[in-house]
């Protein structure tokens, strides 16, 4: 039943975001929604009931909003829509890791991604203006391929995740002890301390690099504090051949 | 479940009515700083009682409400909408893990006065919501179609942002120092040892209150409206209740700010000889940490607006090198500071807060002596001016 339930959710929103898909035409988009509807219905029968009744209800909430707002993220034109979007879908899985108690990997989602990595992609598409962009960069490119092999790896990960809950049927009750920070922090800094220190280092260089790309365009003989104003201090650098 | 609602109503009520009161103590106190009475006229409706001008905020409230909400034809309509509603969320939302007192005995068993007491992550939750407070900025700046108020909500967005590593590096120390993120706990631990964290911390408190200043927008660092240069700021489109939420917003900002330097560095509810350090408590004991808690809060948001009438704006330059090239360092040097005696105390060193502080105290001095002799103040705007445009035109004319 669980089963031919999810493979029927898989294909029905599928259709759905192919329909959904910017394709540079309106036909077909509420049919699309009508779809997608269905499938996300189907989708959340498909899973069991999680515990009393408001924890339910509210896990159905956070995962229906997150998996909206991943749809609208890809379906809209106007970039900066998809970006709010895309906030959303962050703030929703920031909800579902706080509702397993993953506290920290929730406000470590917001603070990354939705308040440093996205904020700065606003800024790009703003600045960018959306709206003068030619209409065959507004469009989803081979729809009907992306929507498959989506809905192909959805169906890869449920397979697998279902498959691990009937091995373990009983979700282990989280003591206030695995809420705690301090095993996570030893983790890292043990068992993953090189990974850490590369990606540390990755970030590093990437740092570096802006830094050397912004000071290409200061004059090379100005002292690199007063780069913020470079008409001044190219100025008043030969102050002698102004003056003659 | 029922003390969590009431929680709640306590809080959202108390904090609108603070909100609406602030308003008018800041508008008070703008008038004292500038030799001017301010608001005295509002009192009793339909009598002649006058109240000192108490009646104001009310008045001020109605006329939001009442007020046309009037929608410009060339915004965004649905983000124009959103802005105001994320920012003012996201403000409110904040408060769900900060503790507004101690513990209040119900039924004989401590009952913690926050709304969401098991949040392990206090600290991190508050800077999640203020980084998505950002949002607010500059969807409103966006939406509104407008190139001064698109400005404003591009660089104030980026002072936010700018101004979030110091914040997070200035109470990085205290963390090291507390071993939690909780607030509630750096409260009990400040009350149980009677140091506050701000004897412990001086370089970080001096970080931290700083950056929280510019993540409130208070007037130092207030590049988000700027009458003088953007006709009013990422706001001017907005009339009515969305500008109302804007306002309250950013008084809801402050006192965000003023409640976390109190919990953070002076105590909390703690004051010596008066509030005692234990969770089993009275009736009367309990309302007095509350006040005693409430009263820090003000003198905090008291000299929040002190600040604000007294110091002119930054350029958006000094704004930036106030956080690149003064905080970031400063809380550098505070938290390899703090790492370093945590490393090489013998044992225990969370027992002898008034050693750690003696050793902070004298880093944090030795860091600004060094810092003067390295870099004085002057030379850095000397190097920078040089001889000016205008003198050398002069100098081509003449010759």
């Amino acid at each position: 039943m669980t089963t031919w339930l999810v493979v029927g959710s898989l294909v029905l929103g599928a259709g759905a975001l192919w329909l959904l898909l910017p394709r540079g035409r309106r036909a077909g988009r509420s049919l699309g929604t009508l779809l997608g509807t269905i499938a996300l219905g189907l989708l959340l029968a498909a899973l069991e009931p999680l515990g009393p009744g408001w924890a339910t209800a509210l896990f159905y909430l956070l995962a229906a909003m997150t998996l909206v707002s991943a749809v609208c993220t890809i379906s809209f034109r106007n970039p900066v829509y998809c970006a709010v979007w895309f906030g959303l879908t962050l703030l929703g899985t920031a909800g579902l890791l706080f509702f397993q108690g993953a506290q920290f990997l929730g406000t470590a989602t917001v603070i990354i991604y939705a308040g440093a990595i996205l904020v700065t992609l606003l800024f790009v598409l703003m600045l960018a203006n959306p709206r003068g962009q030619a209409s065959y960069d507004r469009r989803a490119w081979e729809a009907p391929l992306a929507a498959t092999v989506g809905a192909a790896l959805l169906g890869v990960f449920l397979t697998g995740i279902f498959s691990a809950w009937q091995v373990a049927p009983q979700p282990q009750s989280l003591d206030e002890k695995s809420y705690a920070l301090a095993p996570l922090g030893a983790e890292l800094f043990s068992k993953h301390l090189i990974a850490v220190e590369l990606a540390g280092t990755l970030l590093l260089a990437a740092l570096a690099g802006a830094v050397a790309v912004v000071a290409q365009h200061a004059p090379r003989n100005a002292p690199l504090a007063s780069s913020t104003q470079p008409t001044h201090s190219a100025r008043s650098s030969t102050p002698e051949a102004q003056v003659r | 479940m029922t003390a969590l609602v009431l929680k709640s109503v306590v809080l959202i009520t108390g904090l609108m009515l603070a909100v609406s009161y602030l308003i008018l103590l800041e508008r008070k106190v703008a008038a004292w700083i500038q030799d001017r009475r301010g608001p005295n006229r509002v009192g009793i409706p339909l009598t002649r009682v006058r109240l000192f001008g108490l009646g104001q905020p009310i008045a001020d409230g109605l006329k939001f409400i009442f007020k046309e909400e009037y929608t410009p034809s060339h915004v965004d309509r649905a983000m124009f909408l959103v802005a105001p509603v994320v920012i003012l969320t996201t403000a409110l939302a904040t408060f769900a893990v900060i503790p507004f007192g101690s513990v209040v005995p119900v039924g004989g068993k401590p009952e913690p006065l926050v709304v969401a007491p098991g949040v392990n992550v206090g600290i991190l939750y508050v800077f999640a919501l203020s980084s998505v407070a950002v949002y607010g900025v500059i969807l409103g700046g966006w939406a509104s179609n407008n190139k001064y108020s698109f400005l404003g909500a591009m660089r104030s967005s980026a002072q936010l942002i700018a101004y979030e590593i110091p914040l997070g590096l200035g109470i990085l120390g205290l963390v090291l120092f507390t071993g939690t993120l909780r607030l509630d706990t750096t409260i009990e631990l400040q009350a149980r040892s009677g140091v506050w964290l701000l004897l412990v911390q001086p370089m970080g408190f001096l970080v931290f209150a700083v950056a929280a200043c510019a993540e409130a927008a208070r007037l130092p660092f207030d590049l988000l409206e700027c009458e003088q240069e953007l006709v009013g700021g990422y706001h001017t489109e907005y009339a009515g209740m969305k500008m109302a939420l804007f306002a309250m917003a950013e008084f809801l900002h402050m006192l965000t700010a003023s409640v976390l330097i109190v919990v953070l560095y002076l105590g909390g509810w703690h004051f010596w000889g008066l509030t005692g350090s234990g969770n089993l408590i009275s009736w009367p004991q309990a309302l007095l940490r509350v006040a005693v808690f409430w009263a820090k809060v003000m003198l905090v948001v008291l000299a929040f607006m002190v600040i604000r009438w007294s110091w002119p704006r930054f350029r958006f330059d000094q704004l930036m090198n106030l956080a690149w090239k003064v905080m970031v360092p400063l809380g550098l040097v505070n938290l390899v500071a703090t790492a370093t005696v945590a490393q090489f105390w013998p044992q225990g060193w969370r027992q002898h807060p008034w050693a750690v502080a003696g050793i902070m105290w004298a880093v944090s001095l030795a860091t600004v002596a060094l810092w003067a002799l390295v870099s004085p103040v002057g030379s850095q705007a000397q190097q920078r001016r040089g001889p000016d445009e205008f003198s050398m035109r002069r100098v081509e004319a003449t010759s």
